[in-house]
């Protein structure tokens, strides 16, 4: 029995998306796909929020880029009348655009500094939309946004989900070539010692944008496609929850990892539901954070290292400090 | 090998396990419904968030009706058959998905008949789509935006509004401050008619302060009254420290200030504009100020300041109105320990909206129920309406309360202010006047 | 022009007011972190678990609130410590992230047991000097205002003291700027973590408390914004600089005020920020720089 952290990964994510497809087959509750649709989404700013993460840039405001997705991708929609299915993607790159500029200021910080000027940036960013920008923002009335498919065309809900499913198969399958590649490696290096990667040719200026660019674009095509599944969009999208959520998951799944954010939020939205099915109110979010406590103290690598924590306490058990087995008398 | 191929049907099956779970719970609802009789009414309310404190007393309060309801012999449908309610909750978190998350289980997994509750208007238009779409009459009973109803992009017309909106008190304030205020003023400064009178706005900055701003500004200028405004502050939800806003305030020299903020924001502001800045003037709120903890913060600075109001902890017009609400804090009280507010009672309302409508229907097929919603005309139950009947307007399915302003006064022995009605004249048991320390603005 | 000008001095004023609750946080941010180098964000937390203990004593006994200040400090020592050494102790070390995000967790657990202990609806106490004022120069300070500026100085002022002339005081001095020679010559810095960590949630309960008694409302919700404004502040005059943390906290409530003045409520938490961006872009070390980070 042995787990390799590789192997649980693919056949994890493999058997998780077979479960996935295979749910409409299974269930006809329309609650349920549309809690799976909101958990897709949510897997992908979970993932957009950990490959920044993973670059050694811990942001405590990802709800800007979400916010500004959402905003920018329904603009467009309203503007021109193309379909919200292709003005996610264009959305995505303003904030991508937002992303680079706001990575600009952060480049040469520190993390915790980092941490609170993204934190700054949300805020500044729901100001200006409800202030400044209102005219065209709606401010704090919001505004109708575009809906993905519209729901005169009969069995919508599922062609919605799979829709949202593929990209959210096709962000992973992004993320995953980039953290592979010598890009990942460079984020590596510059997450671990900055000095050491600059030494070795790495420029960690150019690294750190890009890093910033790419999950601004995936945390922006994920509030893009909540705000057109639920067709109402209002500045509270850029408020503190929407930041912290995805850190929460990523942490509890694990950090830096492919598997993290999916397993984490999934976990995490089950536990969830299932508080709110017990009628605890204030319990859940002191449940979460004790949960959030004591992963990052006991489990700091995450539930994906878990088989391989078990692993070790299974065969570390009945030894004695030498690593003998006590003998018999 | 084995063991990652083991991992997936595991995976599988328990998923189908809960999958399974979730349809028989959804199908094990259905025929329970249909077999007993019993008439669902799903509420949406914030039961954690921000909003917590409004959603309880909403969901607390439909749980009264529905008790009141069921004891007095539940619904009569077509068939002569009885029905009891039974009430689902929904908590919408105070955020758009949590809100989706709980429309669409109600909607789809309880398979309720009706809907009642929702407070925040942002997260209310979150979930309007799932409304329109499974055709489901939904009362809305504490959402204070216009919105709701006027919006164009979707079907509303199975949401019905039981709850004033910002545009309603707004006019209705500011008619007050026109004819009451301004006549109370000239006579006790002694100026001339064609005076404007001095307003100065100070507002939360979100869509209910703006609301209540824009209602002002429009108010005054369809009904070419003579107001002008002197100064409009905004601050943001949440703010604890009220005095720079203030400062500029008293410097326009105001008559009166309308001020539109949540009871932890219009407390504070009074209290710190006439204990700190020394701004002596009148003080109008917003109806939603009108609960216990608002009147023990305010202290004795809330001499003389007005709430435009609809349900009071401290007085009602006297009469019918005045027994039921006692008859309903009464019932709440002795249930939960504590006292109802208003989004409480339209919460309550609500509920017995409902059941007349399916009652009057006859059936709990929904676009019949919806009907009977638009052709509702039944007796006010515990608030004071228009003509004392609850129905909804043609146009936006708003109903119409008949509103009320009151005035505080000090009360040495209480510590506290309380209460009295001063307009408008069919319900007022006193008149409205300045008090003693009164400043008008400049001349 | 004049009459602006008379406008601004008072606005000026009430940033002061508002500046003694930051300034208390911001000190109480730089002695943790100055001694133990860790990020806690939760640390709003502490302010507003202060504000209830100070708010449940005066509801049960009515003692004046100003002197249950001591009690409230007292207690906040206790829950500090305890914070210390089951949740940053074990994580020490593992980055600043970690701290990070472990504060995360502690806010979610602190702001929603606060809410089911006292459920959370909004509360306020009203000063037992409320409504009375003295007259200064041609203006008519109220009493609590007075107060708590001294107050500020007082706890200030004896945290001074203490720094400088205490053989703790001087351990903590030591831990802060040179950790491993501070263990070097024989100083418990495990002891001095707690204390600092305990001292630090201290001022912050004093600040709590005098929100409370400055007749603010509070409710579970209230402590993280103005923690997240303590940091900026710190980085912004210098972290573990005292004096950088005063004048921090001082221009920081007259800048608010004076945003929301020209330019609305709204913008009052967004002009803090915005501050700290300008400032970090030029400097990316903060202000004065940094010690012993």
């Amino acid at each position: 029995m042995n787990f390799k952290r590789d192997d649980l990964t693919k056949y994890g994510l493999v058997a998780i998306l077979v479960i996935a497809a295979a749910v409409p087959v299974l269930s006809d509750s329309m609650f349920l796909i549309n809690l799976l649709v909101l958990m897709l989404i949510s897997i992908i700013f979970a993932s957009a929020w950990n490959l920044l993460a993973f670059s050694g840039q811990g942001s405590l405001g990802h709800a800007a880029f979400f916010g500004i997705g959402a905003y920018a991708s329904t603009m467009i929609a309203v503007q021109s009348g193309i379909s919200p299915f292709i003005t996610i993607f264009l959305g995505a790159a303003v904030a991508a655009f937002i992303g680079v500029l706001i990575g600009l200021t952060c480049v040469r910080l520190k993390e915790w500094f980092l941490a609170m000027v993204t934190f700054g940036f949300a805020i500044i960013v729901q100001t200006l939309t409800v202030s400044v920008l209102a005219p065209i923002t709606g401010g704090w009335d919001g505004i109708a946004s575009p809906r993905l498919l519209s729901p005169s065309i009969p069995g919508y809900q599922l062609i919605e989900y799979y829709a949202v499913l593929i990209i959210t198969i096709a962000s992973l399958v992004a993320i995953w070539y980039i953290m592979k590649s010598r890009i990942g490696l460079a984020f590596l290096a510059i997450r671990e010692n900055e000095v050491e990667a600059r030494s070795a040719g790495v420029d960690p200026v150019r690294y750190r944008l890009f890093a910033f660019a790419i999950s601004a674009y995936l945390a922006g095509v994920a509030g893009a496609i909540q705000i057109h599944h639920i067709g109402y969009l209002t500045p509270e999208l850029y408020g503190v929850d929407n930041s912290f959520w995805p850190i929460t998951f990523v942490i509890l799944g694990g950090l830096g990892t492919l598997a993290g954010p999916v397993i984490g939020t999934i976990v995490l939205t089950v536990i969830w539901e299932g508080l709110k099915a017990t009628g605890l109110t204030f319990g859940r979010y002191v449940i979460v954070g004790f949960i959030l406590i004591l992963t990052i103290i006991f489990l700091p690598k995450g539930l994906v290292n878990l088989p391989e924590r078990i692993q070790i306490w299974w065969k570390g058990r009945g030894r004695n400090e030498t690593g003998a087995r006590p003998q018999r008398e | 090998m084995k063991y990652p191929v083991l991992f997936i049907v595991a995976l599988l099956v328990l998923a189908t396990l809960f999958a399974g779970c979730t349809q028989q719970a959804a199908t094990q609802q259905q025929t329970t419904s249909a077999s007993q009789g019993t008439i669902k009414i799903g509420v949406i309310v914030s039961l954690t968030g921000p909003a917590s404190n409004v959603g309880n007393n909403m969901w607390q309060s439909a749980q009264v009706a529905a008790d009141k309801i069921n004891a007095d012999g539940g619904v009569t449908l077509k068939d002569g058959s009885k029905a009891q309610i039974k009430l689902i909750v929904g908590d919408d978190e105070s955020t758009q998905q949590g809100g989706q998350k709980a429309a669409t289980k109600l909607i789809t997994d309880d398979k309720v008949d009706i809907l009642v509750g929702g407070y925040s208007s942002a997260v209310t238009s979150a979930y309007e789509q799932t409304i329109a779409e499974y055709k489901v009459p939904y009362i809305v009973t504490g959402a204070s935006s216009p919105i709701i109803t006027h919006r164009t992009d979707i079907d509303t017309s199975y949401v019905f509004h039981h709850c004033p909106t910002t545009d309603t008190y707004g006019q209705y304030t500011t008619s007050f401050i026109d004819q009451v205020i301004r006549s109370a003023i000239a006579k006790k400064s002694g100026f001339s008619a064609d005076r404007p009178l001095r307003l100065a706005l100070m507002y939360q900055d979100t869509a209910f302060g703006k609301g209540v701003q824009t209602a002002v500004n429009n108010t005054i200028t369809k009904e070419k009254l003579n107001i002008q405004l002197v100064s409009q502050q905004s601050f943001k939800m949440g703010e604890s420290d009220f005095r720079t806003q203030l400062t500029a305030i008293k410097a326009a020299n105001p008559d009166a200030v309308y001020i539109a903020a949540f009871p932890n924001e219009g407390a504070p502001i009074i209290t710190q504009a006439r204990r700190d800045i020394g701004l002596n003037t009148i003080f109008l709120n917003v109806e939603n100020n009108d609960n216990a903890q608002f009147y023990k913060d305010l202290g004795q600075y809330g001499e003389g300041a007005i709430i435009e109001s609809r349900f009071s902890p401290y007085t009602a017009p006297a009469g019918a109105v005045a027994d039921a609400q006692n008859a309903f804090k009464q019932a709440y009280f002795t249930k939960f320990g504590t006292y109802p507010d208003m989004m409480g009672a339209s919460t309550y309302e609500g509920v017995f909206i409902a059941a007349k409508a399916i009652g009057n229907a006859g059936t709990t097929d929904k676009a019949t129920v919806r009907q009977a919603l638009v052709n509702l005309k039944m007796p006010q139950v515990i608030e004071a309406m228009k003509d004392q009947t609850i129905s909804f307007s043609p146009d936006f399915r708003e109903s119409t309360f008949d509103l009320w302003m009151e005035q505080l006064s000090f009360n040495q022995t209480l510590g506290e202010t309380r209460p009295a009605i001063v307009w408008p004249d069919n319900l007022k048991t006193t008149a409205f006047a300045l008090p003693s320390w009164y400043t008008a603005g400049s001349t | 022009m004049m009459d602006n000008l008379g406008i601004f001095l008072q606005i000026m004023f009430w940033g002061l007011y508002a500046g003694c609750i930051y300034i208390l946080l911001a000190t109480g941010l730089n002695l943790i972190f100055g001694v133990m180098k860790i990020v806690n964000f939760a640390h709003g937390e502490f302010l507003m678990i202060g504000a209830y203990i100070t708010a449940t004593i005066f509801f049960l006994t009515g003692i004046n609130p100003y002197v249950i200040i001591l009690l409230s400090m007292l207690a906040l020592i206790g829950i500090g410590a305890i914070v210390e050494r089951l949740c940053f102790r074990p994580i020490l070390g593992t980055g600043k992230l970690n701290e990070i995000f472990l504060s995360i967790g502690l806010i979610y657990i602190f702001q929603n047991g606060a809410a089911m202990i006292w459920g959370d609806a909004w509360q306020s106490v009203r000063s037992p000097y409320d409504g009375i004022t003295v007259p200064v120069g041609s203006l008519s300070v109220p009493l609590d205002y007075i107060i708590i500026v001294a107050f500020t100085a007082a706890i200030l002022f004896a945290l001074y003291f203490f720094l400088k002339k205490t053989t703790t005081g001087m351990e903590m001095r030591a831990t802060s700027q040179n950790r491993k020679g501070a263990m070097l010559v024989g100083i418990n810095v495990e002891r001095i973590d707690i204390i600092s960590f305990g001292l630090g949630c201290a001022l912050a309960a004093a600040a709590g408390t005098l929100w409370v008694v400055s007749g603010q409302v509070f409710n579970p919700y209230m402590g993280s914004i103005p923690a997240v404004k303590a940091f900026a502040i710190i980085i912004l005059g210098g972290l573990g600089s005292i004096p950088g943390a005063i004048i921090g906290g001082l221009l920081m409530g007259i800048a608010e005020n004076s945003a929301a003045y020209l330019l609305g409520g709204i913008w009052k938490d967004a002009v803090s920020f915005i501050i700290l961006i300008v400032v970090l872009v030029v400097r990316p070390t903060g202000l004065f720089g940094e010690k012993g980070e």
